[in-house]
């Protein structure tokens, strides 16, 4: 163990972590993740070394937050939806303790791991046809937090694994806000405020803003980058996302469940979550993809007359020589 | 809670020390935040150890971005240091109100400190929060202007989505006058008035940032006389919060 240790620091395999409160001993297999608010890594732990996911926080009140939100939805959890759940026999969050590293005291808490790929690693190598059922289960767990009084918040692809058969885990509840508070973390990208679409209070709707957003960046990433730095910040706007949604093959048949969620106009979650179940299964039903009507947006049309220029000038160039 | 935010480019280079001034600030219970912009090339030595030295005598935290950073940087900025406010006054009473020996939250073991902590996300959620923004409007910083109103305009809509009242306040210098400081924006809830603020604005050479920020916290201190300061109310109330929740 080195003494200069900050919260940064990568943990070597075979490190133990022993918790000062509880004395439960981890042993360090390797980094699952990092982002802004710590470090995520499997752990072995107990007689048969289980294994388990330990987040070591960079900020003590931001963890202890994050790990209120986890205490108070394990309570919301009725016992039959423990009982439905994968996680049955145990609770997400499974021990909270500080320990000395280096020379410094960090805070962290274990919970379940979670199997699985990030969500843009699972649709690449899957495949989109993945989309209908991955965004169903998706909604089905942020209604679940709806009506448990909870919005996400943070929603975007590094917080979302998903394993075999795409089955979804949402991870990372920092962003977690209580409805009709402020919207606590969230990203630029898939903000609501960001594209002058609506406030940053927390509401069922901002989930399924970003969740539109989300899709699109899965989707069509290239496009949606290139909308989000051409604009002027004040000329951002949903219609633009739409415009994407209409050209683009794979989104196109949810066309009107994400033009409701672009301009907030699902009035509740439970309609939300079964309005694209409907969809999924009317989509996955069809034989023909349907067809892509051009309704492109302006700035979308100087972009292709680029590559076209691009192109033929390409082409002339490759028959000359 | 009083804040001042300081967007500047460089070096003030006119009237009193701007890390005087800072600390003349922290005094009067204002944390300062400085964040500087830099576009192209570095902000220079000088800049940056100015920039450091400003917020550390603010009590306060201090970045170096680009523009298209900046929305995202004052937003996170402002709401860590609501976040440690709260935790610097939690800290100080922790002895009384918890008969703890604790110093720190750290300190505390797990179940307190999640209740604590409860108490400070609801204070970070609900209490009084004033932001005075104070631009460095020297020639540099001209086309940096356009980042600045979009950052302005970002703020309040985080602000506003807060159950505390929320107000910002927009100065710039130097004005007509090379020590003078220019209100560009009384104190507001109110998105809609942020707003091509900075369209008809002269931009001048010199820097003056140390006397802008003693403007700043004369206007705070007018602000007081009004009878509206949040801090002197605050106080008791955070004691009472702590008591109901945390026995
Ligand atoms: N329970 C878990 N099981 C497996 N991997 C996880 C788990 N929690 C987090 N991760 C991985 O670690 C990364 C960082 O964790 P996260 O909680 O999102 O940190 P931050 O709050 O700093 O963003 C995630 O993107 C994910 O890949
Ligand atoms: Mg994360």
């Amino acid at each position: 163990m080195t003494t200069s240790f900050n919260a940064g620091t990568l943990l070597a395999p075979g490190t133990w972590i022993e918790g000062k409160w509880h004395h439960r001993r981890y042993r360090v297999e390797r980094l699952l993740g990092k982002g802004a608010n710590g470090a995520v890594y499997l752990v072995r732990w107990g007689r048969s070394m289980e294994q388990a996911a330990l987040k070591i926080g960079y900020d003590a009140v931001d963890l202890q937050s994050e790990i209120n939100v986890l205490t108070s939805l394990a309570a919301h959890q009725t016992k039959r939806e423990r009982r439905m759940l994968q996680s049955a026999s145990r609770p997400f969050l499974l021990d909270v303790d500080d320990c000395v590293l280096g020379q410094i005291e960090v805070q962290f808490y274990v919970m379940k791991f979670v199997e699985g790929c990030t969500l843009q690693q699972y649709m690449d190598r899957q495949g989109l046809e993945w989309l209908g059922l991955i965004g169903y289960r998706l909604l089905q767990k942020l209604t679940e937090l709806h009506h448990a009084d909870w919005v996400f918040g943070d929603l975007k692809p590094e917080n979302i694994l998903v394993s075999e058969f795409g089955h979804v885990e949402l991870v990372d509840y920092g962003g977690v806000s209580r409805i009709g508070r402020s919207v606590k973390q969230f990203t630029e990208r898939y903000d609501r405020g960001y594209w002058n679409a609506g406030s940053r209070s927390a509401d069922p709707g901002y989930d399924f803003f970003a969740f539109a957003v989300l899709w699109l960046h899965v989707v069509d990433g290239a496009r949606l980058r290139r909308l989000s730095t051409e604009q002027l910040p004040q000329t951002r706007q949903p219609s633009d996302l739409m415009a994407l949604v209409r050209t683009n093959v794979k989104l196109k048949p949810f066309e009107s469940w994400f033009k409701q969620a672009l301009h907030g106009y699902f009035t509740s979650s439970d309609d939300a979550c079964a309005a694209w179940h409907q969809l999924a299964i009317q989509n996955g039903r069809r034989t023909l993809s349907p067809p892509v009507k051009g309704t492109t947006p302006g700035w979308l049309k100087g972009v292709f007359i680029a590559s076209i220029v691009l192109l033929g000038s390409t082409l002339y160039f490759m028959l000359q020589s | 809670m009083k804040q001042i935010l300081l967007i500047t480019d460089g070096c003030s280079n006119v009237g009193v020390s701007p890390i005087v001034a800072a600390a003349n600030a922290r005094e009067e219970g204002i944390t300062v935040n400085v964040v500087g912009v830099v576009d192209q090339g570095a902000i220079g030595e000088l800049g940056a150890a100015e920039i450091a030295q400003i917020a550390r005598a603010g009590g306060g935290m201090d970045r170096i971005v680009q523009s298209h950073q900046l929305s995202h940087t004052i937003q996170m900025m402002t709401r860590k240091t609501v976040v440690q406010t709260i935790q610097h006054a939690v800290n100080r009473e922790l002895r009384q109100i918890l008969h703890s020996d604790a110093n720190s939250i750290e300190d505390l073991p797990p179940e307190q400190r999640s209740q604590v902590v409860q108490v400070m996300d609801e204070l970070t959620e609900t209490s009084e929060l004033k932001v005075a923004l104070l631009i460095d409007a020297s020639a540099s910083m001209k086309p940096k202007l356009q980042a600045v109103e979009e950052a302005i305009r970002d703020l309040m809509l985080s602000l506003q989505a807060r159950e505390g009242k929320s107000e910002i306040a927009v100065f710039h210098f130097p004005g007509r006058a090379s020590d003078e400081t220019v209100m560009d924006l009384d104190w507001t809830q109110d998105l809609s008035n942020v707003r091509s603020m900075f369209q008809r604005m002269q931009m001048r050479g010199a820097t003056p940032t140390g006397p802008a920020i003693f403007k700043v916290i004369e206007f705070y201190q007018y602000d007081k006389m009004k009878g509206s300061d949040p801090a002197l109310r605050n106080r008791p109330e955070t004691d009472g919060m702590l008591g109901d929740y945390v026995v």
